[in-house]
């Protein structure tokens, strides 16, 4: 049954889809300075950008990358799953916890190369600054984002075929912020890896 | 079924990336990278996100968005790219 603001509940569906679409554009520009000064920086300092990349950890960086990719994947099954009146408390606590094994690995990261960015100078500071910057606003969202999809788990019972805008709203969130890392990833682990 | 297909997919664009980055290529490294990166967004966006199946005004909103920050990099660029940093004279250095 739609509620009286809509003819249909298409209509209504379409409508939470559209905001949370309106949303992520907004995101877009939330994160689109940061991947211009990005593009800026490395332009004026490639070489310092290469030294500093030679600094990140390839194999964390590259198993953090496959770890979110799964996540989206078992997200994009917990939103089927509603869709079908399957049960999908179980795809949830997955992805959540893909989700924090992801932001436990970033945190080890950041500890360990602290005391290297710290004394950088220059064009490699300045690669450290974006580093630091651009993974940090990332692991906000992503952070925000397991709070939201542990909530979800947490009600996954009232959710089935004709109600479940509150999981597909999540997951277009939950598959943003995986975009912004599938950017990332590249910018940051993998600049002239066969020095 | 797509969805695990998108998966494979996925997986195996992040293994060219990270194996292509060991070959030398100067500027063409980033040049794949960013492709692969590209194609890993739509991979996400049409089958993750559903976009395929969406309607027109969904997907003009997602493009939207893409559009816009393309027109504010573009904008901001030819600043840079057009102009001469001129220092205030008490800023230059002695």
């Amino acid at each position: 049954m739609p509620t009286t603001q809509f003819d249909s509940t298409l209509e209504r569906r379409e409508s939470a889809l559209l905001g949370m679409w309106a949303f992520l554009a907004t995101e877009l520009m939330f994160f689109g300075p940061l991947f211009f000064g990005y593009v800026h920086a490395r332009i004026a300092q490639p070489e310092a950008f290469a030294s500093g990349s030679h600094h990140m950890h390839i194999v964390l960086g590259t198993l953090n990358t496959a770890i979110l990719l799964t996540s989206s994947f078992t997200m994009a099954l917990a939103v089927h799953a509603a869709q079908e009146s399957r049960p999908l408390r179980a795809w949830l606590v997955v992805t959540a916890l893909l989700g924090a094994a992801f932001v436990g690995i970033k945190a080890y990261e950041w500890v360990s190369e602290f005391s290297e960015a710290a004394n950088a100078s220059g064009g490699e500071a300045r690669f450290y600054f974006l580093y630091y910057a651009m993974t940090g606003l990332h692991a906000v969202h992503l952070t925000i984002g397991i709070a939201i999809v542990g909530w979800l788990a947490a009600r996954a019972r009232r959710f089935n075929a004709a109600y479940h805008a509150p999981v597909e709203v999540t997951g277009l969130y939950w598959h943003f912020v995986d975009v912004v890392w599938v950017f990332l990833y590249p910018m940051f682990y993998l600049l002239e890896r066969y020095r | 079924m797509s969805r695990f297909v998108t998966w494979l997919a996925l997986m195996g664009f992040l293994a060219a990336t990270c194996a292509s980055a060991y070959i030398p290529l100067g500027p063409w490294n980033t040049v794949i990278n960013t492709a692969i990166s590209c194609a890993k967004a739509l991979l996400i966006a049409l089958f993750f996100m559903e976009l395929r199946q969406a309607g027109t005004l969904l997907r003009i909103a997602a493009v939207a968005g893409l559009l816009w920050l393309a027109l504010l990099f573009g904008i901001s660029w030819s600043d840079f790219a057009t102009r001469t940093i001129s220092p205030a004279p008490w800023s230059v250095a002695r």
